[in-house]
């Protein structure tokens, strides 16, 4: 009997069709996160996949981090109930992915193409116990949430999707896009440069005239990373289709966990011929032979309600999805996790967690880790790191690039969180400043806030897009009064502390008014007299001194020899020996550590003024409790300073 | 079993492999290909004449109607129309560099940008084009200081910075000292008219901002590196940019925190408007604390050493009692 002759189940047809249409929804909004403030006014479209999310819900009630928004993954919830992992095939765009994936790579040959002869379908399951490895994922990550580490993020499907495009795909397939237009507009094709400024004007491709670095909305240093990850996932399809949702996915397994006692399911009537193709060709091998002589039956914990069996896979017609009887609750052995095993996993998370812990509080110890959070991150690091889903979406949305995932410089548990890398970026003072606001954007009188709530316009782009709220949203006057960091000069590397060269850009773009960097002018070293050789120098100095002897004995009203004029004019020909020179200065308490003066330092390499971690005084104006701001620092008297050398 | 290379896997490794490829240059830049890129734009027929002449609208009513008035006081009833001809292609420089409202100073005044673009539109200029590179992101600069509205009523297009579009100048001149060359962006090099229209603020290394240093909008690349050796820097971008036509917003002066600023109260009034073919004779009128209420002992005249510096290069007069102001 032919197979795929009959026409597919329409709710086939509709689920591939949903499937893509959220796939496109998921890519669209994270292109559309780059446009500042339309993000800000819909915060909840652009965070809708991860407050959706049961893994996110569960993960971030756990590690104490519980926000409002999401209760919105109660629906998900609900679904997995009535409808067992519906999610996976219908909704995850990882899902969803893994199938287009597969669908272009790996189809199946017909049979002596390419001198190739499909012996198994890769359906078919070979490996049953490997897909209990999800379970014991999910009881690892959910035993450190308890510990307040966010790892689920790392494994949940929609923070890997948000992750990987957000900060690697997307940015790098804009960059070819800005690429090819630019070598388009370079060989003169017309209409290349009107393109070029019709994807700026609308965001598609970056302004990148004024910043020292080119690449933008990259993540750094973990953006390979993250696009090989998302790689394997599809690539291992290879092996196995739907391999992560089969055996790794730990919101998979809690979804179907969920959905166990659903009414609805595969049922497999007893005029099964147990020929094996639905357990061949089910994509996640939700299938399984039933005792001796007895029809197959479904496992409903891996099923996806796809509805590819009922139509196309059984030769007989015996597999009908249908609500009836919550037939066996309990799975086939195999299925699911053992006891024994479910317990080694909670025993390794309980172990881990600990040394997780201990690890971060020796990494904060550590004199090279600058602990720079976004603003509005909630304090201290510890409950930051416990809220955040390592989603990358703050970094996303961040319009100067600043917001780049982390290493283990916050600790191992800390991979991937969101720090800044101010060489790329800075905390833009105007960030998500609208337009016919701004004399409310920049608060005349300190403590004077605007009147926007910041839920709904904050400050902070990175906080309208963060799902679990670990990046609280600011007002305005928060946000600029915020302290990140400190800046801290390095006299080593500043031009007038190291080289005698004038320069102060850093105090010139220091957004904080009055600057939190201002100067004052010294007597240095000139250079152009370092530059004279000795014996010019020698004579310098001789002539230099006999000048000054003379000096001071007109004021000893005593008599001394004086220079003669041929040696009055070679003194002054020559560089003089001292210059003046501005120096500039940090004044810590002023400083929010936004990291535009590191950002435009003209010192090549590492720059001569960076932002380290919040150096925190005596004063008053210091601290910090938790999930607050650093309070208002203290400011200064109105009107000038008057240091303008 | 054996490997066939099939067309389908030819094109899907070719694919890949060009992906790659566009990926991983990204936008690196490439070696500018060598081109003696110079500036075109005219100078004004009466630039050698009026090197010590500079035009001042005082007090005027509005800041539209001011910088007319300078205009047509400097180049007699004719205005504009000396240095604009048909079919032009005219390019405004205006300091548009910080996301800041008018009312800060840090900008020019929108109406006096809006006010030039529509006296070259009448003179007949085929386009005009409005831009800064500026030192806050652009969208918001553009937005905020009030320029782009203004001037897009007004006729004018605004002309957002790509990177890619600066062009490297040779800086070839004898009177450029320090700087050997520099990215300019394309438009201020294809203009055929180039104008120059700064606001005056205090700076906390060049003591003022005025002319000299606005044309730092029309550079790329690093800057921050003028900044070592300013004036004779901005001298020499001085000789190498030559504005057909400078305009000073003196209508209010930041006289603290420059040139950033960030508060109405470091703002004074400033009641002046003035003009000049030559940058460095508008520059030494304007930062002679006489002129403009600078902040009593902030600078003196010869501390803002570019102007010198400027006039050393031949490009104006540095001596306030030489120029002859016609208000």
């Amino acid at each position: 009997m032919p197979e795929s002759k009959k026409r597919p189940h329409p709710l086939h047809i509709a689920r591939v069709t949903v499937q893509l249409l959220l796939l496109a929804l998921f890519l669209g909004l994270l292109l559309w996160t780059v446009r500042g403030a339309a993000v800000s006014a819909h915060p909840w479209l652009a965070r809708l996949f991860l407050v959706s999310d049961p893994l996110v819900l569960v993960g971030a009630a756990l590690a104490g981090a519980f926000a409002t928004a999401l209760l919105a993954a109660l629906a998900v919830v609900g679904l997995s109930l009535l409808a067992p992992r519906a999610y996976c095939g219908w909704i995850c765009p990882l899902g969803t992915l893994q199938d287009v994936a597969d669908k272009l790579l790996f189809r199946r040959r017909p049979a002596g193409y390419g001198g190739q002869v499909r012996r198994r379908d890769r359906s078919a399951n070979p490996a049953p116990r490997l897909r209990q490895v999800k379970y014991g994922l999910l009881v690892l990550v959910l035993i450190l949430a308890l510990f307040g580490i966010g790892a689920y993020g790392w494994f949940d499907p929609i923070s890997i999707m948000t992750r990987s495009f957000g900060t690697a795909l997307v940015p790098i397939a804009q960059d070819a896009g800005k690429t090819a237009l630019v070598a388009a507009e370079k060989a003169g094709t017309p209409g290349a440069a009107g393109a070029y400024d019709w994807a700026r004007a609308h965001r598609l491709i970056s302004d990148d005239a004024n910043f020292k670095e080119g690449g933008r909305w990259a993540a750094t240093r973990w953006g390979w990373t993250f696009v090989a990850l998302l790689l394997a996932v599809l690539l291992v399809q290879a092996y196995q289709k739907r391999f992560w949702c089969r055996n790794l996915c730990p919101l998979g397994a809690l979804l179907g966990l969920v959905g166990s006692a659903s009414p609805l399911r595969p049922r497999v009537s007893s005029a099964c011929v147990r020929c094996n193709k639905c357990r061949e060709q089910c994509k996640m091998g939700a299938f399984e032979p039933g005792a001796e002589g007895t029809a197959y039956r479904s496992i409903v914990q891996e099923c996806i309600l796809c509805y590819a069996c009922e139509r196309s896979m059984c030769p007989v017609g015996a597999i009908h999805i249908g609500v009836g009887r919550p037939a066996p609750v309990r799975p086939a052995a195999g299925a699911c996790p053992s006891r024994r095993a479910f317990l080694g996993s909670a025993a390794v998370g309980a172990v881990l967690g600990p040394a997780l812990l201990l690890d971060r509080r020796s990494r904060e110890k550590e004199e090279s880790n600058p602990m720079l959070r976004p603003p509005g991150a909630l304090k201290p690091d510890g409950d930051f790191q416990a809220a955040c889903v390592r989603c990358g979406a703050c970094m996303r949305v961040c319009p100067t690039n600043a917001l780049h995932p982390s290493g283990i410089e916050n600790g191992i548990a800390g991979l991937w969180t969101p720090t800044f890398v101010f060489n790329i970026g800075y905390c833009d003072y105007t960030c998500n400043a609208q337009a016919g606001k701004t004399g409310e954007d920049r608060p005349a009188t300190p403590g004077q806030s605007p009147a926007a709530t910041p839920r709904r316009s904050p400050a902070n782009l990175c906080a309208t897009v963060c799902p679990t709220g670990a990046i609280a949203p600011l007002a305005r006057s928060e946000k600029n009064e915020w302290q990140i960091g400190t800046a801290v000069f390095d006299r080593n590397r500043c031009l007038p502390w190291a080289r005698g060269e004038e320069c102060l850009v850093c105090e010139e773009q220091c957004p904080v008014t009055p600057r939190a960097i201002s100067h004052r002018t010294a007597e240095v070293a000139n250079n152009a007299w370092l530059k004279m050789p000795d014996d010019r120098r020698n004579r310098y100095e001789q002539l230099e001194a006999k000048r000054e002897e003379d000096l001071s004995a007109i004021a000893r009203r005593a008599t001394a020899e004086s220079l003669t004029p041929a040696e009055e004019a070679e003194l002054d020909a020559m560089p003089p020996k001292m210059r003046s020179l501005a120096l500039p200065y940090v004044l810590r308490d002023w400083c929010i550590g936004c990291g535009v003066c590191e950002n435009v330092c003209p010192v090549d390499g590492r720059s001569g003024i960076r932002v380290e971690r919040l150096q925190v005084g005596a004063a008053p104006s210091g601290g910090g409790g938790k999930g607050k701001g650093p309070g208002p620092r203290a400011r200064r008297g109105r009107g000038s300073r008057g240091g303008q050398p | 079993m054996t490997w066939h290379l099939t067309r389908r896997t030819f094109l899907r490794g070719a694919g890949a492999a060009a992906c790659g490829a566009a990926a991983s240059l990204g936008n690196e830049s490439r070696a500018e290909e060598p081109q003696a890129e110079r500036m075109r734009a005219r100078p004004h027929p009466q630039a050698e004449a009026w090197k010590n002449r500079i035009g001042l609208a005082e007090k005027p009513a509005d800041p539209g109607a001011g910088v007319q008035t300078a205009i047509e006081k400097l180049c007699g009833p004719d205005g504009v129309r000396t240095f604009v001809r048909e079919g032009d292609l005219v390019v405004i420089k205006p300091n548009m560099s910080w996301a800041q409202p008018p009312e800060m100073g840090a900008n020019v005044h929108p109406d006096i940008v809006a006010r030039v673009v529509t006296l070259c539109r009448e003179a007949g200029a085929r386009q005009v084009k409005v831009f800064d590179n500026t030192v806050n992101p652009a969208s918001q600069c553009y937005e905020f200081s009030g320029i782009e509205a203004a001037v897009r009523r007004a006729g004018a297009e605004v002309v957002v910075c790509a990177s890619h579009r600066f062009r490297t100048v040779r800086f070839d001149d004898h009177g450029a000292r320090s700087l050997k060359e520099w990215p300019i962006y394309e438009d201020a090099l294809a203009a055929d008219v180039f104008i120059n229209i700064a606001v005056a603020k205090v700076h906390n290394l060049a003591h003022v901002t005025l002319c000299m240093k606005n044309l730092m909008g029309t550079q790329g690349g690093n800057r921050g590196k003028m900044h070592q050796g300013i004036h004779q820097n901005l001298a020499d971008l001085n000789v190498i940019v030559r504005p057909t036509f400078n305009i000073l917003d003196a209508t209010r002066v930041m006289i603290s925190n420059g040139p950033s600023g960030g508060r109405a109260e470091y703002v004074v009034k400033g009641g002046r408007i003035l003009c000049g073919t030559s940058a460095v004779t508008v520059d030494a009128w304007a930062a002679d604390p006489a002129n403009l209420p600078w902040p009593k002992g902030h600078h003196d005249l010869a501390a803002v050493e570019c102007i010198a510096l400027g006039a050393a290069a031949g490009l104006g007069v540095a001596d306030p009692s030489r120029i002859e102001v016609a208000a």
